[in-house]
């Protein structure tokens, strides 16, 4: 049994001293991101990917915000990173060189902007679903991710399907990053304290959330409405650095991807969102190398869209066994998840080699890497599922202490 | 502890004019099914009152009205005078009513002092924001929770597993621990649904004293609903009975006990 605790306040010297090496920590780090710039000049690709990588760091975290801390279950996050694109794209082509401001200064209010938009979006589609008890949320957020889509596909306002082009383009690696601090910082700051606690608890049990006083609705919409705006200024910053943003750019494939960080990292976790969100995307960024062929847009997201449907359906039967594996359920029906998260697997690699055919005769092969890396999340996806339903790293936070732990042991055994 | 009969009187002349819950007609359908058929009775500020009757006389639902889990077809529920009828659960938390599950709704994951805090959570003061950025009123608040859970946990004899995954505990301390988890709300008025459920004599024995002590020293008003005779009866000071969601008999244990129709309906239970 372990002893009783002793809680105390957190000196003022240790609370705040942390707080100031934390925050100059951060600022080194994007100073070093900011940087890396010069000495990277002539491998323009791998300094991109390191820089785009803090996107997908702020969209694993803030999608587990929803999904892994609070326990509910958006599959369209993209979404709400095109909002945040489109919105915060367009305004700058409009109105920044009307204005007096300055590009670091215009690229934070974008930020906010790109921010509020999702959040309003998410409260939109947030509220209804998450009041009703179920997978509502599921449905819809998959939906929307689509209809968004299709939406800026159909606005010749904002380049329909060719895309919007943004000028002046106003680049800022280091704030890519800070976002992704900010975000992991929030999420974290969120659990030190006691208003995380009620997150949890609505992850763990409902019911008895309400009894002890939780306002569940409120608490869901709170995580899905911060989780989004985190989505939305991720997109704001994704567009001002690409300088040219495209609906296919947010297709559900995205989402999936983020999705599978998550629950890869350990759905719950900030450091496994973290860590998986950049495993996950600079690996295969990293084996597609330089030479990526553009291809034609059609014929490389047909597979791509099947493959995506297939790995969802095998997503979804996986993450319900990580739902039933929180509530200390026994799994049920493990054995027919299983089977159609095979089946999707073994079909989704039929098809594929229907389409290798096809594609072949076509003369393309862009899209081949690019549909076998959904094929190999799903695999990834499944091993995990099956060897470690909670993640990689559980419910398990980085900290110092830990750190430390693992030396002090290792001194003990050694003596 | 003190005598209870000498408890009782005191109970009945001094504080019976202030009722703390009335159950008026309440009642409750599912489908063809009346759960709960016109049940009323009358809690008075610091009663240790027992509910009891046969399996799927409605016990649980009457709890279930109570806290807003549903809201009853018609009859009223008055809280220190206010109608509760239909309110949502956590508005009844917040009003003061508090409740233990019967079948064990711990937040499983998280430790048995987090289960706790998230109780005493409901009367923070402290906004989102300010835990967000880390300032410190929540930090100073999340300490402040947190040593008053412990105390609670004192309270509860389980201080020495705080730390503890609270799915992890035993049976028996699972159970305590839903009870510290409800007092941590601060509930005038608390429920405890089959607290004795799967505990040893002992455990019983432990738990009946823990019981008095919620009602003496926290002034908390107890309504409990349990299956143990012997618990109910040497607990409570006054009883109601429920069967096919009637009340078929209220009083003291004495009452009760002898109450041809109460042996009835629990010799018709064993028959079945
Ligand atoms: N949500 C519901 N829908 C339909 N019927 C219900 C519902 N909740 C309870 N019931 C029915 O109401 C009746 C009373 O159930 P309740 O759980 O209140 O009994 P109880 O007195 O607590 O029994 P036990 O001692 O077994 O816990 C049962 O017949 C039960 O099946
Ligand atoms: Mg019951």
């Amino acid at each position: 049994m372990n002893p009783a605790v002793e809680i105390q306040k957190p000196s003022l010297l240790k609370f705040w001293g942390s707080r100031v090496i934390s925050a100059i920590a951060a600022i080194a780090f994007c100073a070093g991101i900011q940087s890396l710039g010069g000495p990277l000049a002539d491998n323009e690709f791998l300094y991109r990917i390191i820089v785009l990588s803090g996107l997908y760091v702020t969209l694993a975290v803030s999608l587990n915000l929803i999904n892994g801390i609070t326990g509910q279950f958006s599959i369209g996050h993209a979404a709400f990173y095109q909002v945040g694109a489109y919105t915060a794209g367009y305004l700058t082509v409009r109105m920044f060189s009307t204005q007096q401001i300055g590009e670091v200064p215009w690229l934070i209010l974008m930020c906010l902007v790109g921010a509020a938009a999702a959040a309003i979006t998410g409260l939109i589609v947030g509220l209804p679903s998450l009041r009703l008890k179920g997978d509502y949320l599921a449905i819809v957020t998959l939906g929307f991710g689509e209809i968004i889509r299709i939406i800026a596909i159909n606005i010749d306002e904002v380049g329909g399907a060719y895309g919007l082009s943004i000028v002046p383009k106003i680049q800022s690696p280091w704030l890519i990053w800070a976002l992704a601090i900010l975000c992991i910082a929030v999420c974290r700051n969120l659990l030190k304290t006691a208003h995380g606690l009620p997150f949890l608890a609505v992850r763990e049990d409902e019911v008895a959330s309400s009894a002890m006083g939780v306002s569940t609705t409120k608490i869901k919409v709170t995580a899905f409405v911060i989780g989004s705006s985190f989505a939305g200024a991720a997109g704001a910053l994704l567009a001002h650095y690409e300088a040219f943003i495209t609906p296919d750019m947010f297709k559900m494939e995205v989402s999936f991807i983020v999705l599978t960080m998550v629950v890869i990292g350990g759905t719950g976790s900030i450091t496994g969102s973290t860590v998986a969100a950049l495993a996950l995307f600079l690996l295969p960024e990293w084996l597609r190398g330089l030479k990526e062929a553009n291809g034609d847009a059609l014929v490389v997201s047909a597979p791509q869209l099947l493959g995506a449907t297939l790995a969802i359906i095998a997503y979804i039967a996986l993450a319900r066994r990580v739902r039933d594996h929180y509530h200390g359920k026994p799994i049920q029906k493990a054995g027919f998840q299983f089977g159609v998260a095979a089946a999707s697997l073994v079909l989704f690699f039929l098809f594929k080699a229907v389409f290798a055919q096809i594609g072949g005769l076509a003369g393309h092969e862009g899209w081949e890497i690019n549909s076998l890396r959904m094929a190999i999340f799903a695999a990834v996806l499944i091993v995990i599922m099956l060897l470690r339903p909670q993640g990689v790293f559980g419910h398990h936070e980085f900290s110092w202490a830990w750190l430390k732990s693992l030396f002090v042991k290792k001194k003990q055994e050694a003596s | 502890m003190a005598n209870t009969a000498e408890q009782e009187t005191q109970a009945t002349l001094d504080e019976s004019a202030t009722p703390i819950l009335e159950l008026a007609d309440a009642t409750i359908k599912f489908g063809g099914l009346t759960a709960v058929d016109s049940v009323s009775f009358t809690l008075n500020k610091g009663d240790l009152f027992g509910l009891i009757g046969p399996n799927g006389a409605g016990k649980t639902t009457v709890f279930n009205i109570i806290t807003g889990v549903y809201k009853p077809t018609s009859g009223d529920i008055l809280f220190n005078g206010r109608n509760i009828a239909g309110l949502k659960p956590e508005k009844v938390a917040q009003l003061g009513i508090c409740r233990t599950f019967q079948n064990i709704r711990l937040f499983g994951s998280l430790s048995v002092l987090e289960n706790v805090v998230v109780g005493g959570f409901l009367r923070k003061k402290t906004g989102l924001f300010s835990a967000l950025a880390l300032l410190p009123p929540a930090v100073n608040e999340t300490t402040e929770l947190r040593k008053k859970a412990m105390d609670l946990l004192e309270v509860m004899d389980l201080a020495d597993v705080a730390q503890s995954r609270a799915a992890d505990l035993p049976y028996g301390k699972q159970r305590r621990l839903e009870i510290a988890r409800a007092m941590a709300t601060g509930p005038d008025l608390i429920l405890l649904d089959e607290p004795a459920a799967g505990m040893n004599p002992q455990e019983k024995e432990a738990l009946a004293t823990t019981v008095r002590r919620i009602r003496d020293d926290f002034d908390k008003t107890v309504l409990l609903i349990e299956h143990d005779m012997r618990f109910v009866m040497n607990l409570c000071e006054r009883i109601v009975v429920l069967d096919h969601g009637v009340e078929i008999s209220a009083g003291t244990p004495d009452i009760v006990r002898n109450d041809p129709k109460v042996i009835e309906a629990y010799l018709g239970e064993e028959s079945e």
